[in-house]
Formats: structure tokens, sequence, C-alpha cells
């Protein structure tokens, strides 16, 4: 029957593969290889810290380097805790300067700004996460410093508050752009609903807009933290290079000293004249309680704003 | 009931109409702030940079009356009047700053990386790979497969040769040697392969084959530089020029003609050197980047009858000369800036006064490079994977949706970490010298690959669905699909991305300072494995030099020209992204 | 075009199409010269597997389509004969465009999608492992709902299938042919080298089919082809569609019921649940329905 003959005809038409099938195929593995480099990545920082912290644990006591107070290169004396007291002291500060500026920003982003003051007002945020940090480091040295000193504050050369001035500064566009987001992503329909019963926008804002998008605001305040600890040129440039404890007896003296957090002991102790054996190992203790602390914040930024994402789509 | 009648419609309460007020004013300036905070610092950064204070007033009045008011007036009249005639005007204005830096930049490569004659003999090499594959598409238009195998083959063996065999021996763990032996391999004739053990003769194979660029290099008739510039670099750019006027006029014998007129133009820089004294090839360079696209743009304008706009850049070079004229003619000092052309030329010095950026600028350039080799191809392909190839369900698909959680979190992991990654990877692990250009490249280009997949991710994912749909639906396989319909569209995008990205990795330091980058260095580096220096590093030791002149001077101009160059590459990518967005509506 | 030039209009075609086939259905003319053809599929198809004079091109057996846990095609059967026109009709969300995915396999690319039963094309079931989805939509094209011409020059954009097949000989010649097939080539001939995108929507339209036509495929799935178009460019694009039957089997999903009466000789009705309620000749559905529902869908009164 003729069918029969079209009928095969037409199925080896149809799994016969087109030429290049082959080639296909060594594109997609080409292709996931590339893809796969970023898990590659990932493992190769977690290798690399965890055997040069292992390294470093089997010459020093990791309960010397997790509760030691004292940080001294020549000495050998490695505690983390005074490095630990400048990533806080200045992660606490930038998020005082940071958190109230870019979740303004963004409300009135937002809420209030006609479209055409939006299309400037945003990209201009972003520029500011733009700027290289050495570049903010540069400017907390040679002109915030001396702003405050003029002010009548005892800053020193080096200090604690101008380099987290700036390091605010700096992550404000990530609180701004992710709240914004957060924020525009509330249907619109709540507000409506706000206005409808006689709410002014003030109160739309703060008692609608707000509480609906919180979770992806406070995402981005944990993004944005991570950001700050993990920053390292503002202060390796404008900090100084001797950690301290917090001193609790003068609160204020320890934004006007110098101090030094985790990262720009990194750099110190890659520099350090004598960086061999345990000095240099101590680096690779010190990256990875930065990396474990920052992974654990985004990871739990993600998933607060996964979840948040949920609700509204 | 009056009373209520009177509350209902009334104004709402003084209170909160002023709470609200004040709560908008308190949104808005905090959105200033930030902002102003950052421009003021920038202007006290130029103030330092340029010292405009230092020249006579009366320069500046001439200055403000030739070049700024006009320049100001006729950019009023666009924003008011003629917005597209504006858009003209900056994009005219732009274009020839863009080429010149990119004239800067190649001369750079010139000077530094690849002698005219090396870049002249490697576009021969590429060139006959590319002939030699068109060929085989020609004669063996149905074994693609092979093509995939030859493409990579033949440009190594082409552009770079084989290694000669000796060099093999060195190479390799002890028990897995590439001997050479004496018996057997005379020059020319043979290898022979001992595997520990397992020995194996080739007779057949020559002592090494020896790249074209070699030979083109060797041969005893090589042309002028110039000349070798004339068909290496304004050939390739006039065929381009000539196909895109070619279309734009939809007539191939414009474009024929263009190309024609371009290589004329090319010829005719060669006369210019005994004229200036210039040497005829950077006057090729800065034709080739400059004046062609220049050219090939004004006459588009032409096309349309825009020509209100090619009035800006006109203004803004006819009031720069008259204002040098006239100063000069009145005997006013201009200001005594740092960022001069003495600057960007000269090497790092402890005298304030002779210190330049150029070993360190260079440095930058070649580290970008790198960065661009390596995470372009792997960053676009991740990207192509992960949105079109990868299954969403299965075993795949789980570790598909880690790669993607894993990208995010990758591009939140502080700068400094990616530095020990390079830092034990590249250096204690493959022995790539200390602070060499090509471990900084590598180390920033690990730390912006995340940044390069997520962009060209999104500019493939903004791909309209329905092409996609028409394409598989006429039979297309997936990758004919990627490589005819979705790259093309994305590319723009993609493009966008990189240079942003590209942006972020200029400005990185932290990572160079672990990799050992130099603080300084005094000869540009020669080749990717030598030791640099990168501007912002550079920077970063100038902050800790004592002197005035130093901090307000030689630092604050190196601020300066690391901004300009990533304001310009960050331009770019706007406008490449905005002429993108308007041709796709 | 009223409900008798369609008839004419198929009867016509049954001549000039099938005459051998017909002989050897043993097809007896009709002397009368009107609507044999359908009347003897509408018979036959009826009391045979086997339906009417045309062969059979695509036969959908036990067909279940899931989306998830959805299921949106419900145990479907239907035959697609040779070089007619066959339309699939019903209201939004019954499945009509899902079953007319099922074929070329487009609903591989939804990673959600999931099939079971058969569907043959020519006798072979498409959903054979050793079936390639790429080599299947060679042979069996599609034309989308909206106009989607890929933002390449019309000359480039006919091409495309022939080029990706590495089919470059006699490119001029086919693509002009392919243009002239789908009634546009006096229209554009002259701006070839022009991008698609500056068509009107409905020569858009028109040059999707053109490119679909090129690379020669047996059979034409339309997936409302006509529903984003204005009245004129519609009307346009239904004669072409006829025209084209008489080289093709065209299979199009239509929420058009008028459309459908003029254009298709076979004409299945799906209802919500991607259940197939009737499948027959076109008049004997519009005319004389045997289930009630599709005679309340055709009336207007669900749907």
């Amino acid at each position: 029957m003729s069918t029969d003959t079209t009928g095969t005809d037409a199925a080896t038409a149809i799994t016969d593969s087109p030429g290049g099938a082959k080639r296909e195929r060594l594109y997609r593995y080409l292709l996931f290889a590339s893809a796969s480099v970023s898990i590659l990545v990932t493992l190769g920082i977690v290798f690399v810290l965890v055997t040069g912290a292992l390294e470093f644990f089997g010459q020093y006591n990791p309960l010397d380097f997790f509760l030691g107070t004292e940080w001294n290169i020549d000495q050998h004396k490695l505690g983390v805790l005074p490095a630990l007291s400048g990533t806080i002291l200045v992660t606490v500060l930038s998020a005082m300067v940071a958190i109230p500026i870019g979740l303004a920003a963004a409300t009135y982003l937002s809420e209030y700004a006609s479209p055409r003051a939006r299309s400037i007002l945003k990209p201009a945020l972003e520029i500011l996460a733009g700027i290289p940090t050495v570049v903010y480091g540069y400017f907390a040295l040679v002109y915030v410093t001396p702003f405050l000193a003029a002010f009548g504050l005892p800053v020193g050369t080096f200090n604690v508050l101008s380099a987290s001035i700036m390091v605010g500064i700096m992550i404000i566009p990530m609180v701004s752009s992710l709240s914004e987001d957060a924020m525009s992503a509330v249907p619109d329909s709540l507000r409506q609903a706000g206005y409808g019963m006689g709410a002014t926008k003030y109160e739309v804002s703060t008692g609608v807009v707000i509480p609906a998008a919180i979770s992806g605001i406070f995402s981005s305040f944990i993004l944005a933290l991570s950001r700050a600890i993990g920053e390292t040129m503002i202060v390796a440039v404008a900090m100084g290079q001797s950690p301290q404890l917090l001193q609790f007896a003068e609160p204020l003296a320890n934004l006007f000293e110098s101090n030094q957090p985790m990262t720009s002991a990194m750099i110190t102790l890659v520099q350090a004249e004598n960086a061999a054996g345990v000095i240099y190992q101590s680096m690779f203790a010190i990256g990875l309680t930065l990396f474990v602390v920052t992974f654990a914040m985004n990871l739990v930024s993600n998933w607060i704003a996964a979840r948040y994402r949920e609700e509204y789509e | 009931m009056p009373t209520g009648e009177a509350e209902w419609h009334g104004a709402e309460s003084e209170v909160s109409q002023t709470r609200g007020r004040v709560f908008e004013a308190l949104c808005l300036s905090a959105t200033s702030i930030a902002l102003v905070s950052v421009l003021v610092l920038l202007l006290y950064v130029a103030n330092d940079a340029f010292k405009p204070l230092s020249a006579d007033p009366g320069w500046h009045l001439v200055i403000l009356v030739t070049l700024v008011l006009p320049a100001v007036g006729l950019a009023l009249y666009y924003y008011r009047i003629d917005e597209p005639a504006g858009e003209v005007a900056y994009t005219v204005t732009g274009l020839p700053i863009v080429g010149f830096l990119l004239a800067g930049g190649l001369g750079v490569v010139f000077a530094e990386l690849l002698a005219i004659d090396e870049y002249f003999a490697l576009v021969i090499g590429v060139a006959a790979v590319v002939a030699l594959l068109f060929a085989h598409t020609r004669l063996r238009p149905t074994a693609p497969l092979e093509r995939v195998v030859l493409a990579p083959l033949l440009s190594i063996v082409v552009v770079f040769g084989t290694p000669p065999a000796a060099i093999a021996q060195f190479i390799g763990p002890d028990d897995w040697q590439l001997v050479v032996d004496p018996a057997v391999t005379v020059p020319g004739l043979g290898w022979h392969l001992d595997l520990g053990g397992f020995a194996l003769t080739v007779p057949g194979l020559p002592y090494r084959i020896v790249s074209l660029p070699e030979l083109v290099l060797k041969s005893p008739v090589l042309p002028l530089p110039s000349l070798q510039l004339l068909a290496a670099l304004t050939l390739p750019i006039a065929g381009l020029a000539g196909w895109f006027v070619g279309r734009r006029h939809e007539s191939r014998q414009d474009g024929l003609l263009a190309t024609g007129l371009i290589l004329v133009g090319g010829a005719a820089t060669l006369a210019l050197e005994p004229a200036t004294g210039v040497a005829a090839t950077t006057w090729l360079v800065v034709y080739t980047t400059t004046v062609v696209p220049l050219a090939v743009y004004v006459e588009g304008v032409y096309r349309r009858g825009q020509l209100a706009g090619l009035a800006f850049p006109v203004v803004l070079v006819a009031g720069g000369l008259a204002g040098a004229v006239l100063t000069r003619a009145l005997g006013l000092a201009g200001p005594d800036v740092w960022l001069d052309w003495g600057y960007l030329t000269s090497a790092p010095n402890s005298d304030p006064a002779l210190a330049g950026i150029y070993p360190a600028l260079v440095g930058s350039i070649m580290l970008l490079i790198v960065v661009v080799m390596m995470t372009f191809p792997i960053g676009v392909g991740a990207a192509i994977y992960l949105e079109e190839y990868a299954p969403s369900s299965g075993l795949v698909g789980k570790f598909v949706t880690l790669i993607e959680i894993n990208i995010s979190n990758l591009a939140g992991v502080p700068s400094v970490v990616y530095g020990l990654l390079g830092l034990a990877v590249f250096i204690r692990w493959a022995q790539i010298p200390n602070g060499s250009i090509i471990v900084g490249g590598l180390t920033v280009g690990l730390l912006i690959l995340p940044i390069v997949i997520i962009a060209a991710q999104e500019a493939i994912e903004a791909v309209p669905d329905s092409l996609r749909q028409a394409s598989y639906g006429m039979g297309s396989t997936r990758w004919q699909t990627v490589r005819n319909i979705v790259l093309p569209e994305a590319m723009p995008g993609i493009l966008t991305g990189t240079i942003l990205a590209l942006g972020r990795a200029i400005g990185e330091t932290a990572p160079l300072l672990l990799v050992g980058i130099a603080a300084s260095v005094r000869l540009a580096p020669n080749s990717f494995f030598d030791l640099g220096s990168a501007m912002p590093r550079q920077i970063f030791t100038w902050a800790f030099e004592p002197q005035a002149e130093f901090r307000y001077g030689v630092l604050a101009a190196g601020v300066v020209t690391l901004l300009v160059v990533l304001l310009v590459m960050n331009a770019t990518a706007i406008v490449l992204r905005n002429k993108f967005e308007r041709t796709n509506t | 075009m009223t409900q008798d030039n369609v008839t004419d209009d198929r009867t016509d075609r049954s001549t000039i199409v099938s005459p051998e086939d017909a002989g050897n259905e043993s097809e007896t003319p009709d002397p009368s010269g009107e609507s044999s053809l359908s009347r003897s599929i509408a018979a036959e198809g009826r009391d045979g597997e086997r339906v009417g004079t045309a062969q059979t091109v695509l036969e959908a057996r036990d067909l279940n389509v899931y989306y998830d846990d959805v299921q949106a095609i419900d145990d479907v059967s239907l035959a697609i004969p040779e070089n007619r026109v066959t339309a699939l009709i019903g209201p939004s969300g019954c499945g009509k465009s899902t079953f007319l995915r099922s074929i070329n396999r487009m609903n591989d690319l939804i990673d959600a999608a999931r099939i079971e039963g058969e569907l043959l094309f020519r006798g072979k079931n498409v959903y054979d492992d050793d079936v390639d989805p790429v080599a299947l939509r060679r042979k069996v094209g599609m034309v989308f709902q909206h106009p989607n011409p890929f933002p390449k020059s019309i000359y480039d954009n006919v091409a495309y299938g022939l080029r990706i097949q590495d089919d470059t000989e006699n490119l001029d010649e086919r693509v002009e042919t392919a243009l002239k097939r789908a009634a546009l080539w006096d229209e554009v001939k002259d701006q070839l080298d022009e991008s698609a995108l500056d068509l009107s929507g409905g020569q858009q339209q028109r040059l999707c089919i053109a490119r679909a036509i090129a690379v020669d495929p047996e059979v034409i799935l339309m997936d409302e082809p006509a529903s984003a178009l204005d009245p004129i460019a519609t009307s346009k694009i239904e004669d072409l569609i006829e025209e084209l039957a008489e080289e093709y089997t065209v299979v199009i999903v239509t929420h058009n019921m008028q459309q459908a009466a003029r254009i298709s000789d076979r004409t299945a009705v799906f209802l919500t649940g991607g259940e197939l309620v009737e499948y027959d000749d076109t008049e004997t559905i519009f005319e004389n329905p045997e289930s009630q529902r599709v005679e309340d869908y055709i009336t207007g009164k669900f749907g």
C-alpha cells in the first residue's frame, strides 16, 4: 500500500537527525562546562580557605585565634577579636548612615518622585555604587577627615568615623535600589485600598507600602551590611592599620581613633615583611571567617527576598 | 447638621498635612544628600587635579566668553527646542573622544605589547585561517563537525605553529615525557615519544611547524610599518564601514565607494609625517579610530538632514582655539594643572612634579584585556546555557538551580576573598609569577564573572520568546536558534553589561593587593607575564605619601584619570543601550 | 464568502489534487459534481478507520497532554487527511492550541508538559525515542498567532529555514517561489533587503507563511494566524490558506467559527477540558452536528 511506503520514508525523515547533531551535543557540553565554572569557583574558594585555615590552626590554637584579644604581627599574636571589633564598628556605623538614607530614598523614588525625577535620580544613585572603592577611601582620607577636624572633632589622620561614613555612602544605592524594587512590587490595589479609606499619602507610604514590602527591605539591609563587612579598600586607605578592641569606657573615642577591620588586616598581612609561615596562613583563617559570615548573610537575604516574592506573584 | 457638613469637605487637619509634607521633604533630602555629598567630593578632586584657581582671572573670562558661554547656549537650545539635534551633537562630540581613547589604547598596545610588524603578521595568520575555514565550508558543506575540530586546530597551527619538540622535553611530570631522540629526530624528520616505558616513534612529523606569522616576519621584503598598518588595521575597518554604509544606502556600490574613499584617506595621512614630524603610524591609528567612525556617522546625519547637531563640536573646537589664541596674545596664564599630557605619559617618581601614571595606565589596559578574554566567552557561554539549554527538572535541573543560586551568592563574596583564591590557585599552585598582569587579570576576571553572567542572562532573557518559537517551529536546532536569532538580538545588551562589569574590574584593588600587583613600576609591562601595576593600585600607593603635593595633586590627578576612564566606559555602555532600545521599539 | 463558495472550492480542489487517490480508493465521481468528496469522507469516516479518499497524514491515538497536573488534552483520537484544511475550533482554554503544538512537539520546549498516547505522522509515532523533534519540525512547519518575523531582512527571513538546513542551492529562486506562493512577492519584490519589521501586520504574517513554506514541509500548522489582523488582511490570509491546501496539509486553530466554516474541509470541535467532542466534515459540523453541545457552541449558546 502506498501509505506504507510513504510511512517508512517519513519515519526515516523524522528519525534521521539533521546534520550536526553531534555538533549540537558538543556545544551543549561546552556551554554546560562554562556554566559549571561558577561552581568550580565556589568550590575553589571553599577548598583554598578551608585548607589554608586548617594549616593555620595546626600551628596556632583556634581558641587563641577566635578569643585572642591581642593582634601583633611582629610578636606572632594573632587574636582576631580586635579586627572583629573594627569590622563591627564599621558595619554598625555605615548602617547608621545607609539604612535611614537608603530607605528614605527608596520611599521617595517609589512613592513620591515623578517619572522624570525618578529617571534621573535612580541611575544617579546607582552611579554611587560604581565608583571604585579606593576612590571613596581617598575621599575619606583627604577630604572627609579634615572636614570633620574643621568641625572640632578630635579625629586622627586615620580614623573609624570618616571611613565608616564613606562605606555608608557606598552602600546607600544597594539599600535604596533593592528596597525600591520591593516597594514598587507592592500591588497598587493595596495603595488604593489605603486611599479608599481616607488615608493620606504619608499614611499609605508608612502604614501600607513599607510594611507590605518589609521582607524585601530587610533583605536589602542584610545584603548591604554584608557588603560593608566585606569592604576592603575604603578602610585600608582611611582607617589605619592597628586593630583595637572596643573601648567601652569611652565610646566616642572608638570613632575618632584608628582601627582595622578583618578585610584590611589581610592586606597588611600579605604586605608584611615577614609574611611567611603562620602569619601568612592566618590570612586564610580570617578569609574563611569573612567568607562564612558574608555568604551566610547573602543566603539569608536571598531566602527572605524569595519568600517575599512568592507573596505577590 | 451644618457643622458636620462643614467638617467633611474641609481640608484635612493641619497636623497631618504638615506631617505629610515634612515626610516628603525628608525623603527627598535623603535622596539628594548622598548625591550632593559625592558630587561635592568629586568637585574637590577635580579642583585639585586641574587647579583652575591658579589661572589668571582674565584667562577664565576669555575662556568663558569664547568657549563656555557659546557651548552652554547651544546646549540649552538643543535641550529646549531641538532635542534630536542635541542627540546628534552629543554623539558627534563623544565619538572622537572615544576614538582618541581607543587610539591611545592601540598606541599603548603597539608600543608595549605587539610591534606593528608582529601585529601585521598576526593579522595575516588569522586571515589565512579564516580563508581556509571558508574554503572548507565551500568544499565540504556537509561536514560541520569536521569544521568544529578543524577550527581550533588550524588556528593554533597556522597562527602559533607547534612547539618545538625539544621544548616538550621540559614539560610535564618526570614519568610522562616527550623525549626527542636524537637518533630519530633530525630536525624536520620525526618525533620519538617516550611515555615512561611505552615508546612510540612518529617518523613523518616535522621537528616543528613554523607558524605563518613567523614566516611573514622572516620574509626579507616586509612593507613599511605604515603600509602594514594600512593593510592590517585600516583595511578591515574600511571594509566594515563600507558594509555598513552599503546597507544604509541599500547599494553595494556606495559601500565599495566608501571603503575605497576611506583607504585613499588612510593613504593620504601617510603624507602627514614629513609635514608634521609625527609618525605616519600614529596618524594612521588616529585616522582609523577617530576620523573614520566620525565620517561614517556624519554622513548618516547628513543623509537624515539633521545638520543642526553638527554645530556643537564646531563651536567647541573653534571656541577652544579662539580662547587659546586670545589668552596667548593677551599673555594670560592658564591653570597649572596636575593632570596633563606629561602626567599621562611619565612614570611614577618620588618628585611629585615629575610623577606620572603611564605604567599603571598600561597595566590597567592589559589587565582589562586579560579580564575580557577570560570572562566574555565563559560568561556568555554560561548565560546561554542557563537561559536556553538548562532543563528545569531532573538531576541536571537541580544542578542548574544550584548554579543559579551560586552565581547570585558569588556576586556577594568580598573581593578580598577572591584575592586569596588567586593567590592560592594561580601563584602557589599554578606557579604563575607573583604580581604579573595575567595573575591580576585572571583573579579580577573570576570576581566579575558572576556579574557578566547575570548581565548576559538578562540580555538573553529579553529576547522575545516568539522569535525562538518561530525558529524552533522551522526545525532549527537549539544551537542554530541561539546563533542566528538569540545572540544577534541579545548582543547589544550583552556588550552593555560586559562594559559595565569591566568598569567594576578597572576599579578593583583589593584582589590586586593580595596577588602582589606592584605598588608602582617605572617601566610599563611588556608582556602579560611581566610584573605590572594598575591605576587603582598606584592610587593606593600614593595615598600613603605624606607630602601635600601628592595628596592634593598627583593623587587627585590619578583619581580623576581613573574616574574619566570609567565614565567613558559607562557612557559608551549607556549610549549603546539607548540606541539598542530605540531600534527595538 | 458564503458557505456555497466553500463547497465549490473544495470540489474543485479534489479534482485537481487527488485524482489518483480517488481512483485508488475506488471513489466514484459524482455526476452532480457537488460535494462528492466531502460526502465520501463523511460516510467512510463514520464507519471505517480511514478518513475518506484522502490519505491520513497525521493521526492522534488516545492522546493526553498534561501541564504538571492539569490535563490539557483528554484522550483525543483523530485522523487528519492529506491536502485538506482541518480546523480545530472551541472556546479558549479548550486545548486546541495545545493539540496543535503537540503535533510538531513544540510542547517539548515547555518543561512542565507531559504527553501520553500516540501521535502518528505518516504512520510513525512522533513521540518515539528515535524521533528528532528538529527533523520533525522541518516536515511539519508552523505559523503563529502573532506575526513573528525575525529582525532581519525580508529575504533573510524566508531564506532562514533553507540556510539552517545548509540547503542554499538556487536560494534566490526558492525565496521568490515561497514569496509568490504566499502572495507577497508583488508587494515586496523591490524591498527584499529591507527589514521585515517594516511590513504591515498582514504582510508580516504572510511573510511568516512564506518562511514556513520555503523549506517545503508536508504539513503546516497555523495557530490562529489571523486573530491579530484586520479584516482585509484576514481575508487575504484565508485565500492563501485555501490555495496552500493544494500542496500542503493545513491544520488551523481558530476561535472564529465563520473562518473555520469558510476555509476548512474538516472541523474538530474541542470543548473545555481538552475533550474532542466531535470531528467531522465541516459542513456536517456546522449544519447538522450530532452533539447537542456542539450545536450549542456553534449557535453561540455557550462558549
